[in-house]
Formats: C-alpha cells, sequence, structure tokens
C-alpha cells in the first residue's frame, strides 16, 4: 500500500474514533429515547434498548393539553427564522460600519457594544421586562424577536473580525469603478463575508432554538410555546418525571438543527476557496 | 422612583418606534398576543391562570378549566401553566410588573414572600359568598393565613410520612413497623438493617425533618411571627444532626458525596431494592409506587415518640387571586368550583393533594387507584393524629432552607461540628430573618 | 473636512441600528441595574438606598460570595484554554479536502447542540454516575471509582469537561477562519520548502489571529457568565458544598430565590469590572499578536 492511503486511514481512523469517543452521550441520549422510562435508570449502562419502544416518541408528540409537539416546533420554527432575519441584516450592517468605516467615536461605541456583553443578564431582565410590559408586548413575540434587529454584539464582533481580514485593496478598486460606500458593502464584502454570515446563521438558530429564557418570560399562551418550554414540561419536581417522553421529544428537536448544520457548514467552509479570491 | 424612570422611558420609547417604525417589519408575528385583558362584550370577563406541573396534571387541569367554562358561560379562563422553574422564574418579573395572572398556583415556601409585598389579595371577604367553606376544616384554611389575611386557598393536604418496603425490613428481622416509635428506636432498626447489609433509608431532607424534629419538642424552626428561629435550644439541633450523622457513619444512610451521585429519585437503593424506607411528603408515595411496581410500599409515620406533636397538615400547594385582578370575585367562583364540586374532583383525583373539602374526600373514595386510596387513608388518619402547622415559612425560607441544606452537608462531611453548626445557623438566621 | 463629515455620516448611519437598539432597550436597564445595585431591592416593593452597603458586605462578610469567585476564576482559568485549543485542533483535523469530512463536521458540532437542553443534566448524571461509563472505564484502567457529583473538586472539573466537550462553535469560527486563508500562502511557503509546523507558525496562526482574539474574548465573558450547566447539574444548588457555585448561579439564587436584587445588581457590576478589566487586557495584548490584512500587518 502507498504511503499516502496509509496516511488517509490513520486520519479516518482516528477522526472517527475520537468521534465516537465525543459521541457516546448523544448515542446514550438516542438509546434512551428508544427505552422503557422505568428500564432508562436500570439500564443505564446499556446501549441497547430492551424492550425497544416507540411509545416515547408516541407520548411526547402528543404534547400536553391542547397542543401537539408539532405546535411546539412550528412556533420555534417562527421565532427562529424571524431572529436569523434580523441578526444577517442588522449585524452584517453595523459589523461594516465597525470594520471598514472611520468616524468619530468609533472606538467608544465598540467599546460600548462589548460591555453589554458582559453585564449579567439577570440583572437586566426585570427592567427589561417592565419596558416591554409598558409597550404592551408581553404575550407576544415582539420582546423576543424585535431586539434581533438591533444587531446582536456577539455577532456583529464576529463579522468585524472577518471583513477586517479582507484586504482593501479591493475596497479601492470599486471605489475607482464607481461604488459608494454602501456598494463597496454589497459588492464587495458581503459576498466575501458568506462564511461569517453561515457561521451566524448556525449559531443564532442553534441559540435562538435552545433559548428557554425568553420564551418562558414573554410567551403565557401555552400556544404559542416553544420546544424548550415543552421539553420542561416532561419533568415533574413532585411525582415521576416522563425522562422517555423528554429524551425523545429531545431528539426529535434535535434534527431541525442538524439539519440546518449540515447545510450550512458547506458554506462556512467553501464561501472564499470557491469566489477564487487571492490575497 | 420606578415610575418615573417609566414614564421618563415610555417617551425615549415612543419617540424611537416612532423613528423606526419602517425599519423592521416584523411587528406582525403570527402568533401575536390576543388581547389578553376582557374581552369586551357585555359583562364577559377573561381571567387568568397559571400553574406549574407536568403533562398529566396540565391535561385534567385545562379539563376542569373546560368544565367550569361550560357552567359560567361568562368567564374565559386562560391558562399559563410552565414547569416548576420556569413558573417561579416569569412570575417574579410578572409581580414587578404588576402583570400577575388573576389565579396563581402558589407554594409554601413562596407565598409569604408574594403576600408580605402585596401581592396577593385576602381571601376571607370571599368566604361564605363566592368559596363555601363549610365542609372544609378550620385547620386547612388557617394553612393559608399569613398575618391578617388568608392569601392562598389551601389546594390539599400533605403529611410527612415513611414509605418502606415490607419484605426488606422483615428480611433485616422486624416483622412490622410500630406505629409509634422513637428516635432511639430508629437508630436501632437502622441498625440492624446496616448488620444485614442493606441501606434503612436514604436521609431525611434537613429543613423538613429538622423541623419535625423540633416540632416533637415544643419549637420549630421559624418563630410564628417569622422574625427569628423558632425554637431556644441549640442542643436540638446538635442532637438531631448527630443523629443523621451516626446514621451516615454506620452505614445506615449512604453518605452525602453517595446521594449526590444518584440521577434522580428512580435512581436510589430504596427504589432497587436494596434499601427500606424514604422519609417524604405522603403524596410522594403514588409516584415511588408508579416507579418500581414489583415493591409494594407500605406507609407508616416518621421517627419521633411525639407523633401528633410533630405531625401536621402541610398545605401541597394553594390558589391565590393576585391583589391587580380585576376580576377577583370570578376567580373566587373558581376556586370554589375547584375545592367543592363533586365532578371536577372526579377528574383532579387528589393530584394536588388529599381534597380539603370532607364530602368531596368522602365521594372520591371509591374513584381513586389502590395507592392514591392509601395516601388518603393516611392522611386521614393523620387529620386526627396532628397538630396545627403554624404560620407558613416567613420571606427569607429559601434562603434559610438553603443555609441549613450547605449545613448539614458540611456535618456530614465532617468539615465542621454540630456544635459550631448550630451556633452559626442561629447568627445567620436570626441576620436573614431579622432585616 | 468635508470628506470627514461625510465618512462620520456614513459611519453612524451603519452603526445606527446597533445604537438605536442599545437606547430602545440596554441603556435604561442598565443604569437601572447600577442603581439597583445601590439599594435593597426584593423585586416587589420600591428599591430602598443603602449606599455601598451590597458592595461591602460582598467582600466582607459572604464567604460563599467569595466562594462563587474562586470557583469561577478556576472553571475560567481551566475551561477557556482547553476549550479554545481542543477547538483548534480539532478545527485543523477538519481542514481538508476528505468527501467525508462534512459529515465529521457535524458530528463533531453534535455535541455543542445538545448542550443547552435539559436532557444534558440526567444524561451527564448517567454517565459520570457510580455506574457510569466514566467510571467503569477508570475501574478498567485500574483506578478508582470518583464520586464526580459527590465532591466538590470533582464536580467543578466534570463541569469543565462538559465545557470543553462542547467546542463545536469555537471550532467552526476556526474553520471560517481556517477557510479564509489564501491557499496561495502555503503554496508559496511549499515552495519555499517549509516544513508543516513553519507553516503553522509562520501563516496559520498569524493570519488566523483575529479569529483566536474573536473567540478568545469571546469564550472568556461566556464562560464567566456560564449559568445553565452549572445549574442543571446541581440540580440548581451548586453543590456539592458549594464546590460548584459559578458566579452566575449565586447571582441569580442571590436575585430570584432569595429576592436580593440590589445585591444580584451589584454583584453584577463587580463581574462587569472584572470582566473589563480581562478583556482590555485581552485586546491591549492584541497589538502585538494579532495580525490584520486589512491594515497591512496591523
Amino acid at each position: 500500500m502507498r504511503p499516502k492511503h496509509i496516511k488517509k486511514i490513520i486520519y479516518h481512523v482516528f477522526v472517527s474514533g475520537l468521534a465516537v469517543l465525543l459521541l457516546y452521550p448523544v448515542f446514550w441520549l438516542i438509546a434512551s429515547s428508544f427505552k422503557e422510562t422505568g428500564q432508562i435508570f436500570a439500564t443505564a449502562g446499556n446501549l441497547i434498548p430492551k424492550p425497544f419502544t416507540f411509545e416515547n416518541y408516541a407520548q411526547g408528540w402528543q404534547g400536553m393539553g391542547n397542543y401537539g409537539f408539532d405546535t411546539y416546533i412550528m412556533n420555534t420554527f417562527v421565532y427562529v427564522l424571524l431572529v436569523l432575519l434580523g441578526h444577517l441584516i442588522s449585524c452584517s450592517l453595523i459589523a461594516f460600519g465597525f470594520a471598514r468605516l472611520k468616524f468619530t467615536g468609533r472606538g467608544i461605541w465598540f467599546a460600548i457594544m462589548i460591555m453589554t456583553l458582559m453585564l449579567p443578564s439577570e440583572v437586566l431582565m426585570i427592567p427589561q421586562y417592565i419596558i416591554f410590559a409598558q409597550l404592551d408586548w408581553l404575550n407576544s413575540l415582539k420582546p423576543l424577536v424585535v431586539p434581533a434587529y438591533f444587531g446582536h454584539p456577539f455577532f456583529i464582533f464576529l463579522l468585524v473580525q472577518f471583513i477586517r481580514t479582507i484586504p482593501r485593496e479591493l475596497d479601492e478598486a470599486a471605489i475607482i469603478d464607481g461604488c459608494n460606500t454602501f456598494g463597496i458593502f454589497t459588492k464587495i464584502i458581503l459576498p466575501l463575508l458568506v462564511p461569517a454570515l453561515a457561521t451566524t446563521s448556525i449559531f443564532t438558530f442553534y441559540w435562538t432554538w435552545s433559548n428557554l429564557l425568553g420564551p418562558v418570560l414573554y410567551l403565557n399562551s401555552p400556544g404559542n410555546y416553544t420546544v424548550s418550554m415543552a421539553l420542561n414540561m416532561f419533568l415533574s419536581n413532585e411525582t415521576v418525571s416522563n425522562w422517555g417522553a423528554m429524551f425523545a421529544m429531545s431528539v426529535v428537536s434535535l434534527i431541525p438543527v442538524f439539519i440546518i448544520f449540515f447545510i450550512f457548514q458547506r458554506y462556512v467552509v467553501e464561501g472564499i476557496s470557491t469566489s477564487g479570491l487571492k490575497g | 422612583m420606578k415610575k418615573s424612570l417609566l414614564g421618563l422611558f415610555g417617551v425615549i420609547m415612543m419617540v424611537l418606534l416612532a423613528a423606526c417604525g419602517g425599519e423592521d417589519g416584523t411587528e406582525n408575528t403570527s402568533g401575536d398576543a390576543d388581547n389578553d385583558t376582557d374581552g369586551g362584550t357585555g359583562g364577559d370577563i377573561t381571567l387568568r391562570i397559571a400553574w406549574w406541573g407536568d403533562q398529566s396534571r396540565n391535561d385534567y387541569t385545562l379539563e376542569v378549566i373546560e368544565m367550569f367554562e361550560e357552567q359560567n358561560p361568562h368567564i374565559t379562563i386562560e391558562a399559563e401553566y410552565a414547569g416548576w422553574d420556569d413558573y417561579w422564574q416569569r412570575l417574579a418579573p410578572q409581580a414587578a410588573a404588576n402583570e400577575l395572572p388573576d389565579i396563581i398556583q402558589m407554594d409554601l415556601s413562596y407565598i409569604s414572600q408574594y403576600a408580605d409585598n402585596g401581592q396577593l389579595a385576602d381571601l376571607e371577604p370571599f368566604f361564605g359568598e363566592q368559596i363555601d367553606i363549610s365542609d372544609i376544616a378550620e385547620n386547612t384554611i388557617e394553612a393559608g393565613r399569613i398575618n391578617d389575611g388568608i392569601y392562598g386557598f389551601n389546594l390539599g393536604s400533605n403529611v410527612l410520612s415513611t414509605h418502606y418496603n415490607p419484605e426488606i425490613l422483615a428480611e433485616i428481622g422486624i416483622d412490622e413497623m410500630p406505629e409509634r416509635y422513637s428516635w432511639d428506636e430508629y437508630q436501632e432498626m437502622a441498625e440492624l438493617a446496616a448488620n444485614a447489609d442493606y441501606i434503612f433509608d436514604t436521609g431525611m431532607q434537613s429543613d423538613v425533618f429538622f423541623n419535625l424534629y423540633l416540632r416533637q419538642h415544643d419549637g420549630r424552626l421559624y418563630a410564628e411571627d417569622g422574625n427569628g428561629l423558632g425554637y431556644e435550644d441549640d442542643q436540638l439541633f446538635v442532637d438531631f444532626f448527630t443523629i443523621i450523622k451516626e446514621q451516615v457513619d454506620s452505614g445506615a444512610t449512604p453518605s452525602p458525596d453517595e446521594t449526590a451521585q444518584y440521577a434522580g429519585p428512580e435512581d436510589s437503593p430504596v427504589m432497587k431494592g436494596e434499601g427500606v424506607a424514604v422519609h417524604q411528603w405522603s403524596n410522594q408515595y403514588v409516584g415511588i409506587q408508579e416507579m418500581n411496581e414489583d415493591i409494594n410500599f407500605e406507609i407508616a409515620p416518621p421517627p419521633g415518640e411525639e407523633l401528633e406533636k410533630g405531625l401536621f397538615l402541610k398545605p401541597s400547594m394553594y390558589f391565590s387571586i393576585s391583589e391587580n385582578s380585576d376580576h377577583k370575585e370570578a376567580a373566587a367562583e373558581f376556586i370554589d368550583f375547584w375545592a367543592n364540586d363533586i365532578e371536577a374532583n372526579k377528574i383532579i383525583l387528589g393530584e394536588r393533594g388529599v381534597p380539603v373539602s370532607s364530602i368531596v374526600q368522602e365521594e372520591l373514595s371509591t374513584e381513586v387507584d389502590a395507592a392514591q386510596a392509601k395516601v388518603f387513608e393516611y392522611v386521614t388518619w393523620a387529620e386526627e393524629n396532628s397538630t396545627p402547622m403554624g404560620a407558613p415559612d416567613p420571606s427569607g425560607a429559601g434562603e434559610i432552607i438553603e443555609l441549613l441544606g450547605n449545613l448539614s452537608e458540611q456535618i456530614a462531611y465532617g468539615e465542621v461540628t454540630p456544635e459550631d453548626a448550630a451556633a452559626h445557623f442561629r447568627t445567620q438566621a436570626e441576620s436573614i430573618l431579622g432585616n | 473636512m468635508q470628506t470627514h463629515m461625510k465618512q462620520n455620516l456614513w459611519g453612524y448611519l451603519f452603526i445606527s441600528p446597533f445604537i438605536i437598539g442599545f437606547l430602545a432597550f440596554t441603556i435604561v436597564p442598565m443604569i437601572a441595574s447600577l442603581y439597583f445595585s445601590f439599594t435593597s431591592y426584593n423585586l416587589f416593593n420600591p428599591p430602598e438606598w443603602i449606599g455601598f452597603a451590597n458592595y461591602i458586605e460582598m467582600f466582607t462578610s459572604d464567604p460563599r460570595y467569595i466562594q462563587s469567585l474562586k470557583v469561577t476564576f478556576i472553571y475560567v482559568l481551566a475551561g477557556v484554554p482547553l476549550q479554545l485549543v481542543s477547538a483548534l485542533f480539532v478545527a485543523m483535523l477538519l481542514n481538508t479536502a476528505s468527501r467525508a469530512v462534512g459529515l465529521y463536521r457535524t458530528v463533531y458540532y453534535l455535541p455543542s447542540l445538545i448542550g443547552g437542553s435539559v436532557a444534558v443534566a440526567i444524561m451527564w448524571r448517567n454517565i459520570f454516575g457510580d455506574e457510569g461509563i466514566i467510571n467503569l472505564a477508570l475501574q478498567g484502567l485500574g483506578l478508582d471509582p470518583v464520586r464526580w457529583f459527590g465532591n466538590p473538586t470533582a464536580a467543578l472539573w466534570m463541569l469543565i469537561f462538559l465545557a470543553i466537550w462542547q467546542f463545536g462553535s469555537s471550532m467552526l469560527i476556526f474553520l471560517a477562519g481556517l477557510k479564509s486563508i489564501p491557499q496561495s500562502y502555503y503554496e508559496a511557503a511549499s515552495v519555499d520548502g517549509g516544513s508543516y509546523f513553519q507553516k503553522f507558525f509562520h501563516i496559520t496562526l498569524p493570519m488566523l489571529s483575529p479569529v483566536i482574539l474573536f473567540n478568545t474574548v469571546m469564550q472568556t465573558i461566556g464562560t464567566f457568565m456560564t449559568f445553565v450547566p452549572a445549574y442543571v447539574i446541581s440540580k440548581g444548588t451548586g453543590g456539592p458544598l458549594d464546590g460548584t457555585l459559578l458566579y452566575s448561579l449565586y447571582l441569580f439564587k442571590q436575585g430570584f430565590e432569595f429576592f436580593h436584587m440590589g445585591y444580584a445588581s451589584a454583584m453584577a457590576w463587580v463581574i462587569l469590572v472584572v470582566i473589563a478589566v480581562i478583556t482590555s487586557l485581552i485586546f491591549y495584548s492584541s497589538k502585538f499578536w494579532v495580525h490584520y490584512e486589512s491594515e497591512g500587518g496591523r
């Protein structure tokens, strides 16, 4: 065998071996979702469900009260997509401003933005809640979605760092071609920003999907509940928790996130290399 | 301060919203709030009710609400339920923003906090009017008293109890659980278990059972007025926690680092047939019986010779009406329906604790399953063999419970002597409660 | 001057969403929390001014506060570097043109996807339990099993493992960064006969430095704020013996379990200052090691 092949085999053995190790908890979760609730703890060390049951999925899918689990998934989708749209538009605009434009006060505003990340959100919660109450936005998606259209420091900073790796010569060429600042943003920067925007999308999708505190505070009507809230309702602090259904629906709720990741990860890594940019 | 801050802010907000209204086209969110205040037409009333619970509680509660709405067509009830943690997480800001639901499911550990600060309505004016309390024992109603009013309507009673596995009890050489046994006798039984390589129990939740022990010795954990501890002699603290520590040392109770390893109650040795008993609230019996149907658990009173002094009926939970509710009468009607309607209670089946109305209790005794019937029986027995609970946990109780839990953990790990812990507990607790 | 004005106009135009959002939703709550930190405020009644009492109590008569600071520092100091190094390692590993690599990436990201769910707590308890796989493995190696949930030090390390295990987000950002390094640089280095390590230190690291800066800053801030894992794994207690009482967890307890929102706010502002100092140090140091292509190496 040629050394190149051996190298390849070693690579795959190592990478997949490490993956199996890291994924053990995930396998555990999936296996448990097919076990009878009583068996989950009794046979915790065993990855093969015996007997194998779909009961957890059937039970969990029914949801609770008048709403099936499909309602929660749909609600979460609407919530996530609205936030995603907001982040993509606002964060790229703001990041371009911080990374490419020189204006008075840039440093201060940037520092303020990073600072907002450092104050534990728990202490902002009550005043924010009161503001949204005054606006009559409670029990709606507005408090959860509207702020997304004003940017998110994490993603702004991320995009800023990526824009700063894009050579300025490109901008100058565009100016010669007669582009104004907005033109540079849309014609030069945005296309090159695809990997970072894909990253933003993946994170936004997952973070919003699993966000618990926001929906708990602002969505009162069970018909508007999200997946993460529903999962908590399978647990009980007084009697027996329905672990089986909780695991089963956790697996179900992972699927969309998994798919989104699988689709978007390609753009994370293919963006620049296919656009033929030479540095 | 809050008001002026808000006023200022309101202005800023209005300006900003007007200024950037065009920018975000997301206002028409699909699942938008239907105006959750009053329905508007005629005398129609919309009530919001909030509770914590799991799948089955949510399902049957909604059924009861439907029944109520059918009988009271002018009232619509909006349900807002969530898991325990999420529930309290949401309730606090709602209180801060004066947005509490009309009917709130309350827990003993939070009720003083909410009542002391004027968030809850006194229910006494509704007794005999909207709420019929003629079939409910006075003690039961009084369990919702905080200072000058009744701020929570007791939904059911729980009693401290010991749930044991008779087969293993026999194996360690005890034929029958005595109905009354002193703490010494408890330790002797525990030693038999340890000698037979079984554990006797999984320990005792420190605040709950220390309170039981104190009650048996003419004290209680919190002073009646809630401004301090309810016992004078620190020797009681030392004695109780020495018993607990001796249990761990002898192997009759698993050490705290071992119990910390359990993934959940399902994981405890008693559930796996490796131990005799769990000390807990009576309603938890149904749960453990459901968890392992191969074991036929029995219910007995907890340790302590002064049984009656120690035992009390603990409200499993309350329904409270918020002070900012515009429809307190309608809310009270719902509470009455919940407590007294036989058909409704045939759906509830004592899931929120043994029903408070004696008539309902009687009607239900034939409806419930075997495990629930055992709980009913025990609670009925305890009604005759207990003393009043006294004032509910004061504001600050949460902090005390955590402090005591930490100290008992430290005693068990040998990091602090019971004597030092007793003194420390007193200073800390008095400063928390006294402020 | 004309162009200067114009530049300012464009700049503020682009960042205006942030400024508006900041003024609308953030600044008032921030000021309010700063005000609360000087008050005794239980959420229900109007706050009462008590000056610096909260701040003084924190450092003079609250051993649990000191404990939570200590635990958090260990968590950050151990967790951030370990997580970043593993993330970079895996990112390099997956930065190849193999056909299976898309699947690998997804698979390696999976742990991060289940990280925030309630399922993780119970799963982790089973894995680190007395009969869980970790203790079985330890015994297989001839070592003593560890009481992960019963021993304060072990419990904290378990939390750190949990953080490292979820390296997916940093990995993804590293990957995106690696991909944006022009291939031509490596080709040129190969022509010059550069070894793998030379390429790594002379091309990869400098070119990746803006992303490394980003990940370091964000992970540091994020790790200081960690709440969910500590909460779910210790069942909300921060135990055993306050061994996993991370800062945010204690802050949450003070604010929402003990209803000392004034104290919690003071805690929040102290940690803000701590994080701000650390972050500025990192930013300051970045002048010496971060390379921006767009700014001619600065």
